[in-house]
């Protein structure tokens, strides 16, 4: 088992599958994406009754959790591969059965979504109460992941194995620690879904502790998001520095960032309950504060990212304060689109920052701002970063090259991207401050002034979410390319060096007994005394609703 | 030592003062959303 330079044949081919289904769910996600912002318009109506919530349901599913996991685990199983060397058949095996089982479950998901029987939108909360197949299909799509969790792990056990007293290769540590994150924290949606809601819709219970299952599903909730967020950061730290032709700043600051995730991205889900009555405030403040220090790997990332990018600036002659900047290599895509989500992480940092606090928190919550919120760190941070791998990331797999004219129409896609978020994240925000409610179809309340003054942003967000779909159209078009009608050739799959004058990396940060110790007594610490409480001091639970 | 060498080096060479300049900015841009939403929580309490 050599590190390679290219990702086995067969390996590519289980990359490949994943990254498919992961442009197919963009494509029907994004069209729901654009109606829904034209409904929201006022100026256009969903034909044939079809209910704004089962298109949005649709969009959240689709693209929150059907994109992302799958291009995730596509681009983690490339990356491992190309880091720790071919795949084993067995270990392959198993990442195929991973594969079909979240295929089945995200097509049996959607099924139940589109006849109409589950439209209780992404986060399935009770007592919102879908048909059984939705539930099955999601636990299908979380088994899957685990199973193809699993085989990362026996890949790298094996490389530890083979490779005894050495520091992994930094890519494959982060797919790790990404899964370990992943399935520590699927455990709370599982839990939910298995103990709770199935047996309650399939009707062998009656009631469900809303409270619980919330609890669970943030539980799971916020470790979403980092699980979203740090392939990008895989991206940042160890690929954009090659691609831009320097160096990683520093391989022991990367993998600290990785851990402090780790730690911190679990016990945190109460800062999407501030507003909920049943959480003591003194538990809730623990967890804001230890969201304010998830806060820290990402400023970590942030300082790294600037100094990776001033220090090869500098190694080519750039003087003055910021003519570094002119060094960069603007003209690339595989840098471009990445670099333009980095930007778009500074308001989406911010806005967290507002999220996360209590007070200011009764000022957006449950408001459009959210949805702006997350259309900026998910839908172009991290969306943006993955477009820009994909753009070797397939042709390597696929055996072909970029154009020079698919390279200018990436770039051009990133423009139009960013142009259309800006407009319709933009005025996600702005109504949300006026209060506008997220999750709702057009509505003039009335006619009361405050939600007429809505309606100019709700027009702006149609108009960004047009342009947006004109992005979804041109990345379908070159990653459809790229696949399938690019020319033939050799493209490189770059993995960034370290800097000569990085510190060396300390072995204990591959401590995995001690990770997983401080990373659980985190999270009994924060959730164990107000969830016995959420258990003893229950209302008596709540029946199934079907309000669409 | 080939190490002590290298350690000499990076201190010669390594300028980050733009780095420096950036992560202040981008701390000042932090907090002043955070005091303009905060600002808009006092004036609705
Ligand atoms: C054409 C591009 C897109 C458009 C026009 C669009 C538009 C929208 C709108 C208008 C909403 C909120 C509707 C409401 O709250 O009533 C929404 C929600 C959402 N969007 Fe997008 N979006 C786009 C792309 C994306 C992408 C690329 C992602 C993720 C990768 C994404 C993830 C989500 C999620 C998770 C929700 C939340 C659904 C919910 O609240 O249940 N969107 N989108
Ligand atoms: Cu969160």
């Amino acid at each position: 088992m050599n590190e390679t330079l290219k990702v086995d044949r067969r390996d590519a081919k289980l990359a490949l599958a994943h990254i498919y289904v992961a442009f197919i769910a963009l494509a029907l996600g994004g069209l729901a994406g654009l109606l829904q912002t034209l409904v929201r318009s006022g100026k256009f109506t969903l034909p044939a009754n079809i209910s704004y919530y089962t298109i949005l349901t649709t969009h959240g599913v689709l693209l929150g959790l059907v994109l992302t996991t799958f291009f995730i685990i596509g681009f983690q199983f490339a990356a491992v591969s190309r880091t720790a060397g071919t795949f084993s058949d067995r270990v392959r095996f198993w990442g195929w059965i991973g594969f079909w089982l979240m295929t089945i479950g995200t097509a049996m998901t959607a099924f139940f979504i589109l006849i109409g029987e589950a439209s209780v939108l992404y986060t399935f909360y009770a007592p919102l109460q879908a048909h059984p197949g939705f539930y099955l299909g999601l636990t299908l799509v979380v088994v899957g992941s685990w199973i193809s969790g699993f085989a990362i792990f026996a890949h790298y056990a094996r490389w530890k194995k083979e490779h005894p007293s050495q520091v992994s290769p930094l890519l494959t540590f982060m797919a790790v620690v990404n899964m370990v994150l992943w399935l520590v924290c699927s455990l709370g949606v599982a839990a939910t879904v298995l103990i709770q809601l199935l047996p309650w819709s399939l009707g062998l219970v009656d009631r469900i502790n809303v409270l619980v299952s919330r609890t669970l599903f943030w539980y799971f909730g916020h470790p979403l998001v980092y699980f979203w967020l740090l392939p990008a950061y895989m991206i940042w730290y160890a690929i954009i520095p090659k691609i831009i032709g320097g160096k990683i700043f520093s391989d022991s600051l990367a993998r600290l960032s990785f851990i402090l995730f780790l730690f911190f991205s679990i016990p945190v889900g109460f800062h999407h309950q501030l507003m909920e009555p049943g959480v003591e405030p003194f538990w809730k403040y623990v967890q804001v504060v230890l969201t304010f220090m998830v806060a820290i790997p990402s400023l970590m990332t942030a300082f790294a990212m600037f100094a990776t990018f001033e220090m090869y600036g500098r190694s080519k002659g750039a003087t003055g304060l910021f003519g570094w900047l002119r060094k960069l290599p603007w003209g690339d895509a595989r840098f471009f689109a990445p670099f333009v989500g980095m930007l778009f992480f500074i308001p989406a940092g911010a806005g967290g920052l507002v999220n996360a606090s209590h007070q200011l928190n009764q000022v957006v919550h449950n408001t459009i701002w959210v949805t702006g919120h997350f259309h900026l760190t998910l839908a172009t941070t991290v969306v943006l970063t993955f477009f820009g791998a994909a753009y070797w990331l397939i042709p390597h797999l696929s055996g072909r090259v970029m154009t020079k004219a698919m390279n200018r129409l990436a770039i051009i896609q990133t423009i139009v991207w960013a142009i259309g978020m800006a407009f319709m994240s933009g005025s996600m925000h702005f109504a949300g401050l006026l209060g506008a409610p997220r999750r709702s179809a057009f509505s003039t309340y009335g006619n009361s002034p405050q939600a007429l003054e809505w309606i100019p942003y709700q027009i702006a967000q149609a108009v960004g979410g047009t342009i947006l779909f004109i992005g979804i159209i041109l990345v379908l078009v070159i990653v459809t390319n790229l696949a399938f009608f690019a020319p033939k050739g050799e493209t490189e799959f770059p993995v960034g060096e370290v800097a000569e004058t990085a510190e060396r990396t300390p072995l204990a940060m591959e401590n995995w007994k001690l990770l997983i110790s401080i990373t659980v007594a985190l999270i009994l610490i924060a959730y164990t005394i107000p969830f016995i409480d959420m258990i003893q001091n229950a209302p008596p639970g709540s029946k199934g609703y079907k309000l669409w | 030592m080939a190490n002590e060498k290298i350690k000499g080096k990076a201190t010669e060479n390594s300028n980050l003062k733009g780095t420096l300049a950036s992560v202040f900015l981008l701390g000042f841009f932090l907090i002043f959303t955070w005091v303009s939403v905060y600002f808009l929580f006092l004036e609705r309490l």
